[in-house]
Formats: structure tokens, sequence, C-alpha cells
């Protein structure tokens, strides 16, 4: 559980070293972008926890949400039409949802060391 | 063991993506705050116009007052002499073409209003606006038919008077204005009023749109005078003769 932590704090830490700008007409990619990416952390954190991580299915997960979202996102633009707003939804729930059955772990886990 | 280090890893390498692109977006959306203008800069802005506008209207007052004196000093001039009082009628003759002499005379008045018809979405809302253009068309057509003088809201046209869009707001004589637009002038009403009334005119073309126009014969009307700075910076009149 450490390891995750140190590198978002690295990563935090690097961003406000290294002065990355997005343009403020790509905000909405960004934020999908940030919302892919919490939600492959969720659901990778799930899977060890479940004992099914799988290396290529986290690494083609995440790039392939990014990319979806950031399609949905772009195309939305041209139609003028928030279609983004579906990949927040889905990404928003999926987030929940693994993180309820990550806590349900944890919860297990603390139990089974008392008892 | 070396399966979960590898999961944790990678989570970890995400998690380092993840933190960048918050701080970048952070940054972002704090800079874009920023550049919308603050309250503070809009209440400077208003000062500074207010204080800006209270100077032009001084230097009007100014203006008014100097050309009175003016005018105190011809008067006493055409007392001396008949020569004077010759060169005297011939300035105000000067003055009634260059349009710095208040006057009256039959004419009409037409007023300009925006259209007042429901919009359907998807129309350009621009057609439904009076535009500078649509000014300048309607004093063309007054010239044109015989019109002696034109005034827009009170702003005589002179010959260096610009009719322009400006935002908003329409710009004559460096005056703003806006909607209604009520343009007055002088010269054979009959006249004025069948040419602006013309199959295909101007009037129809704007009635398109429902530009409300109403346009009133008038006996008198009072045109006002040019009040507005004359300068002439590069302009050199060449004498008869040379």
């Amino acid at each position: 559980m450490l390891i995750p932590i140190i590198g978002l704090i690295l990563g935090i830490l690097v961003g406000l070293l290294v002065p990355i700008d997005i343009p403020i007409s790509y905000a909405p990619y960004a934020s999908i972008a940030i919302l892919a990416a919490l939600d492959s952390v969720f659901g990778g954190l799930r899977a060890l926890s479940e004992g099914h991580f799988d290396v290529n299915i986290f690494i083609t997960g995440f790039f392939i949400n990014a990319l979806l979202a950031g399609f949905l996102a772009f195309l939305g633009d041209k139609l003028g039409i928030p279609i983004y707003m579906a990949a927040i939804f889905a990404f928003g729930v999926r987030i929940f949802q693994n993180l309820a059955i990550i806590r349900r772990h944890m919860i297990d886990r603390l139990f089974r060391k008392n008892e | 063991m070396s399966y979960k280090l590898k999961g944790h890893i990678l989570i970890a390498l995400v998690c380092f993506l993840l933190g960048l692109m918050l701080v970048a977006q952070f940054r972002s959306t704090q800079k874009s705050g920023s550049a919308l203008t603050s309250l503070q800069r809009i209440q400077e802005l208003t000062t500074e116009l207010k204080t800006v506008m209270d100077e032009r209207e001084k230097l009007r007052e100014e203006l008014a007052e100097m050309r009175k004196r003016l005018e105190e000093y011809e008067n006493s001039a055409a007392n001396v002499s008949q020569v004077t009082e010759a060169m005297k009628r011939e300035l105000e003759k000067a003055r009634i073409a260059a349009g710095l002499v208040e006057g009256t005379g039959p004419g009409i008045v037409i007023t300009l209003n925006d259209s007042n018809l429901p919009k359907q979405p998807g129309e350009d809302p621009n057609l439904f606006l009076i535009h500078d253009e649509d000014i300048l068309k309607v004093v063309n057509e007054l010239f044109a038919a015989g019109a002696e003088a034109v005034s827009v809201n009170n702003q005589r046209i002179i010959a260096t008077s610009e009719i322009r869009c400006v935002g908003p707001t329409i710009m004559i004589n460096s005056v703003r204005m806006a909607p209604p637009f009520v343009i007055q002038a002088i010269g054979n009403p009959e006249n004025l009023e069948s040419s602006l009334r013309m199959r295909g005119g101007i009037i129809e073309s704007l009635q398109v749109f429902g530009i409300q126009v109403s346009i009133k014969k008038q006996d008198k009307i009072i045109m006002p005078a040019y009040t507005g700075p004359i300068k002439f910076e590069y302009f050199k009149p060449v004498k008869a003769g040379e």
C-alpha cells in the first residue's frame, strides 16, 4: 500500500518542480485523463487484493480507457454534445464500486487478524 | 510476493502520472481563475471611465464657451464697418453649409428601433438589430432625395461625420448611441418620405426583419448644430490663382 502513495507524492513533487501547462481548451481532456488514472488505480488495487491482478490487463486498461474517454470528449466537442459526461459517469461509478470492494477486503483482513 | 510487488510498482507508476496531471490541472484552473477580470479591476476601470467622461464633458462646455465668445467678437467687429458686415454674412453662409448652425424647416422624422419579432431558434439575431449600415443607408437615401440637413439622435451629420458600429452601439460624431434612432431631415417632406418608402427601398428591406420604422412628416423640425471639435491637421486649402 505504501509504494503507490510514494508514487503519487513523487508525481505531485515532479509536477510542482516541472512547469507543465495544460492549455485551458484542453482542460476537459485533462480532467478525463485524471479520472481514467484514478479508475485504473482503484481497479488495480482491487484486483491485487482479490489476487487476480494482471499486468497486461492493467496497463492496456489504463491506456485504452484514457484514449476512449479522450476520443469521446473530442467527439462531443465537435458535435456539441457533452459525451464526455458518459466517461465521467462510468469512471465515477466504477471508482466508488472499486473503493467499496477494497474497503470490504480491508475490513475482512483486519477482523481476521483480530480473531 | 514478487507478483504483489510488481502490481504495486505498476500502480505506483499510474499514481505518479495521476499526481503529475493533478498538479498540472490544478495549476491551469488556478491560472484561468486569475485570468478572469477581477472585481477590483472592473471598479478601477469604471472610475477611470467616469473621470475621463467628466473631463470630456468639461471640455465640451469649454468649447461651447469659446464658440460663444467668437460670436461675440464677430458681432462687435460687424458693427465697425460694412466690409466686415459683408464678411460676416459670407461667414454665416459657410457656417450653414458646414452644419455649424442650428436651424428649422419642414421635413420628416424617422424612428428606427430593433425588431420585436419573436426570434426562431437558430436564426441569426444580428438580422433583427439595427446596424450602422442601416442608418448609413437611410441617411444616404435622405441626402439623395434632397435633404438639406440630417441629424441622427441630435447629432448633425456633417462632411466628416462617421456612422460606425462600436460594439453593441453606433458611433456618430464620436458620440455613442443605442436604439431607438431618431433621424431628422429637413427638405421637401413628400420627396423625402417617398424616397424611403420606394418599393424595394430601404424601409421595405428593414421591415422584412421586423425592424420598427415610423416616418412622420413635420412642418417644423429643429435641426441641431454640430457641436464637436473641428480640426484640420493635414488639409491645406489651395488659393485660387496660385
